[in-house]
């Protein structure tokens, strides 16, 4: 195979694959209802959650509106605070989804840079590094960014804002994400550092950092792009984990784990709607984007096929 | 071969594991053990008596250390390490005559100079009761069981105020170089106890759990079938339940109140409820020049105008939030204790009413009509409902334009936080120890003064000369009506001044096992020695 090959395999063989998968069809639907619906929502919600000035009190534990109590105002009822759940769940994942897709960036810059440097010079730099990540791989993803999450939060003040707890929840979240792509990337590197084109790059004198950005990287991105959509996936989820678990976004702006954390404290107590509906989708979303991120794997890698 | 041999010996070592297994968990049930599990949601911090001075602490080592007095099953005060008291005859104070015969769980035997070092650490510098000792002057060992405590004048109600006061063994606290409380690190009182009380503390993990053995030298008939009590911390009130249903528990205290009805309709269940004589209530930094948390208002603290801070209280609909979060089970507040506990003032019985359009015509007045941001401080496992609580306060008060941004810590770091000032407004429960109204106003409303002891959970700063100057009238007035006189005036400050916004008394709801018998105490302090197993 030519280098460069996959990337320019034709549109319609895409389109093909894609139209004869009905999981990937099924999973891109729901990717843009839940995806679409949260980067929406402040057009399609009827209130703005975050605002403490737009609920009230004596709307609380609604229920959703096919049941008898339900009122139409909020069709998929309110929480404990009166709070309209179809807003919450809009703008939590909305907040979920902004700090999986910016820990994912994070962590694709940062792997992917150093998966580059360690791939093509090797050297003590790629056994540092590497052994770091190995260590990295055995520790679970959601202990380091609890971890990550602690320490911060310990050495700078915990009464600090929102906007700050999402930015530590990110680098937390990003810290234990970036290994595969640095593994990855490193691979991708050693099976094209040898290759034709690279080798008559270095012979004409090219700056090795050229020779990485665009000779190189363009060549390894499909397996990286597969692996974003998957790491969003565990993104999502681990944002939620650390949300659901109190150390993760407070309850007044609540992302998706904290409403279920809500939630969870009604769960014997018949108001079942506050936790099961997050609940369903936030699993929704997270399964569709892993699904979806299947379908590029399989297209990416023909052996698979 | 090899692996065949190999799985043969791993199933005998199985099968030899379960049998003796069976065997232990035969014996087990053959003797009389009797284990009680209980939890709750606030790990007690430590196992120092006088490094913290909140209820779950208190409660806790009350079953392990015990003080000169204590309070039976109606709250009444009865002897415990003193046998009797008396008023002094020469000068302010009181004899105390104490126990002869009583020993510490090491062995070390109780004489009047615990009682002396338990006064010295308790008043030293790291101690957070020396608000008890407020109106005490001197402690005097007269011989080994009678000592004499002074005071600066006439405190009738001493002996009814020191039931907290637990008493240490001082040779021990000084074997251990424990003979000071420590807030900030930790020392071999922070994790051992050493008490005269009816049970010994066996084992200890913070936050994990926590076991205690009945002592067997103890001086009083025993009440309790016990031979084990274990105590785990549950954070998560519905993992509690869970706990308590599936009977890994024998008591959970709280029942999160949305799930009342849920263990009253399970067979083998019961709910114990009442009152607490706990008070919620919104308290202010008084004292900051300006507010550290707000985004538009900076230099000055909106919260010094009294009209401000009524605003606050106008714009809470306390109804609500017993009716929603509380789920009907609180009674409004309008006084920093209880209605029906002594020194209540019953002639500012009332509270200001809920009223919005009032609440945004006095921010008007006080120059902020348009509201302006400030930060709400409150713990997440301390109190019931108390997230819940805050979060419905923010709501509220973001209607007249009042933007709280709220932040929320378990109990663990909250104390400390609020010790750094780090909120403009806070959230506070307070339970009077003493279960009279001159309790509150010494911890609460009466100006800091380290040196004399006052004002020391006063986060706010609140200051009023005439405050001042009636406590210690309070503290030894023997004339009921005059005292009461003075307290209602007091009371009638608290309100006019909105020093504090009292919301609610908040329910005490423990359930458990139908197979345990217990007494339920009013302020929420479980008392083992009273607990039977059937």
């Amino acid at each position: 195979m030519k280098p460069g090959s996959r990337a320019k395999r034709n549109d319609g063989e895409f389109a093909y694959l894609f139209l004869r998968s009905p999981a990937a069809i099924v999973a891109s639907v729901l990717v843009v209802l839940t995806v679409g619906g949260a980067l929406l929502a402040p057009w399609i919600a009827r209130s703005d959650p975050f605002d403490p000035g737009t609920y009230d009190l004596t709307d609380a534990f609604t229920p959703p509106v096919w049941s008898p109590e339900g009122e139409s105002r909020f069709v998929l009822g309110t929480d404990d605070q009166g709070r309209d759940l179809l807003a919450s769940i809009l703008y939590g994942a909305r907040l979920s989804l902004r700090i999986a897709l910016s820990a994912m960036g994070l962590a694709a810059v940062v792997g992917v840079s150093i998966g580059l440097i360690a791939g093509y010079y090797g050297g003590w730099f790629d056994a540092v590094v590497m052994r770091i990540a190995d260590v990295q791989l055995s520790l679970p993803a959601i202990l380091t960014a609890l971890l990550v999450d602690g320490i911060s939060l310990t050495i700078i003040s915990e009464s600090a804002s929102t906007e700050f707890r999402a930015t530590v929840i990110t680098v937390a979240i990003a810290l234990s994400l970036w290994v595969n792509f640095a593994r990855t990337t490193r691979a991708a590197v050693f099976v094209e550092r040898n290759k034709e084109y690279v080798q008559a790059s270095v012979m004409m004198g090219e700056r090795p950092r050229r020779i990485l950005g665009i000779q190189i990287l363009p060549n390894v991105l499909a397996p990286l792009l597969v692996i974003m959509t998957v790491d969003l996936g565990r993104a999502i989820l681990l944002e939620a984990t650390l949300s659901f678990l109190g150390v993760g976004l407070p309850p007044n702006q609540p992302s998706l784990g904290t409403l279920i954390r809500i939630g969870m404290n009604y769960v014997f107590s018949g108001e079942w709607w506050i936790l099961w509906i997050p609940a369903t989708f936030l699993v929704t979303m997270v399964i569709s984007v892993n699904l979806f991120g299947d379908f590029l794997r399989d297209y990416f890698n023909p052996r698979l096929r | 071969m090899i692996r065949k041999i190999m799985t043969i010996l791993v199933l005998i070592a199985l099968i030899a594991g379960t049998a003796t297994a069976t065997g232990t968990s035969e014996s087990d049930s053959q003797s009389t053990d009797v284990v009680f599990r209980w939890a709750t949601t606030t790990d007690p911090q430590t196992m120092d008596p006088h490094a913290v001075n909140a209820a779950p602490v208190l409660s806790f080592l009350n079953n392990i250390y015990e003080g000169l007095v204590r309070r039976n099953e109606q709250m009444d005060i009865e002897p415990s390490l003193a046998t009797s008291w008396e008023p002094l005859s020469d000068g302010d104070g009181w004899r105390f005559f104490l126990r002869e015969g009583v020993t510490f769980h090491n062995g070390d035997a109780f004489t009047a100079d615990d009682v002396l070092f338990s006064y010295e650490r308790g008043t030293s510098e790291t101690s957070d009761v020396t608000s008890w000792f407020a109106p005490v002057t001197d402690v005097v060992v007269v011989d080994d069981f009678t000592v004499d405590i002074l005071t600066s004048a006439p405190n009738p109600l001493f002996p009814d105020s020191i039931a907290n006061w637990m008493i240490m063994s001082r040779s021990w606290a000084e074997e251990n170089a424990s003979t000071a409380p420590a807030t900030d690190q930790e020392n071999f009182a922070t994790r051992n106890a050493n008490g005269t009380g009816p049970f010994v503390l066996s084992s200890r993990s913070p936050g994990v759990e926590t076991r205690l053995v009945p002592n067997t030298a103890w001086w009083d008939d025993l009440e309790h079938n016990l031979s084990e009590a274990i105590y785990t911390p549950i954070e998560n009130q519905s993992t509690a339940l869970s706990a308590l249903l599936s009977g890994e528990i024998d008591l959970v205290n709280p029942v999160p109140l949305q799930d009342v009805d849920r263990v009253e309709a399970a067979p083998g269940f019961t709910v114990l409820g009442g009152l607490e004589t706990r008070v919620i209530m919104l308290g202010f930094g008084h004292e900051k020049e300006q507010l550290d948390y707000s985004t538009d208002v900076t230099g000055v603290n909106p919260f010094q105008d009294v009209r401000v801070r009524q605003a606050v209280y106008q714009a809470i609909n306390v109804d609500d939030i017993i009716n929603v979060v509380m789920r009907g089970q609180a009674e409004p507040a309008s006084q920093l204790l209880p209605a029906g506990l002594s020194g209540y003032s019953i002639v500012n019985d009332d509270r200001l009413p809920y009223d919005p359009v009032a609440s945004r015509r006095l921010l008007t007045e006080a120059g902020y009509p348009n509201g302006f941001s400030f930060g709400l401080m409150c713990p997440n496992d301390r109190y019931l409902n108390d997230e819940a609580v805050c979060r419905a306060v923010t709501s509220m008060l973001a209607d007249v334009g009042l933007q709280a941004e709220l932040t929320t810590h378990p109990v663990r770091n909250y104390w400390g936080e609020l010790r750094e000032d780090a909120y403009d407004m806070y959230l506070l429960g307070w339970s009077p120890g003493t279960f009279d109204a001159e309790h509150p106003i010494r911890f609460l409303v009466s100006t800091p003064n380290e040196e004399a002891r006052l004002g020391s959970w006063n986060y706010g700063g609140y200051s009023n000369a005439r405050v001042d100057e009636l406590l210690p009238e309070i503290q030894s007035e023997l004339d009921p009506a005059t005292r009461q006189a003075q307290i209602d005036e007091i009371a009638a400050i608290i309100q006019d001044d909105v020093v504090y916004v009292p919301m609610y008394t908040q329910p005490l709801i423990w359930a458990m096992a139908d197979s345990v018998d217990l007494v339920q105490r009013p302020d929420n302090f479980f008392m083992l020695r009273w607990v039977n197993v059937n």
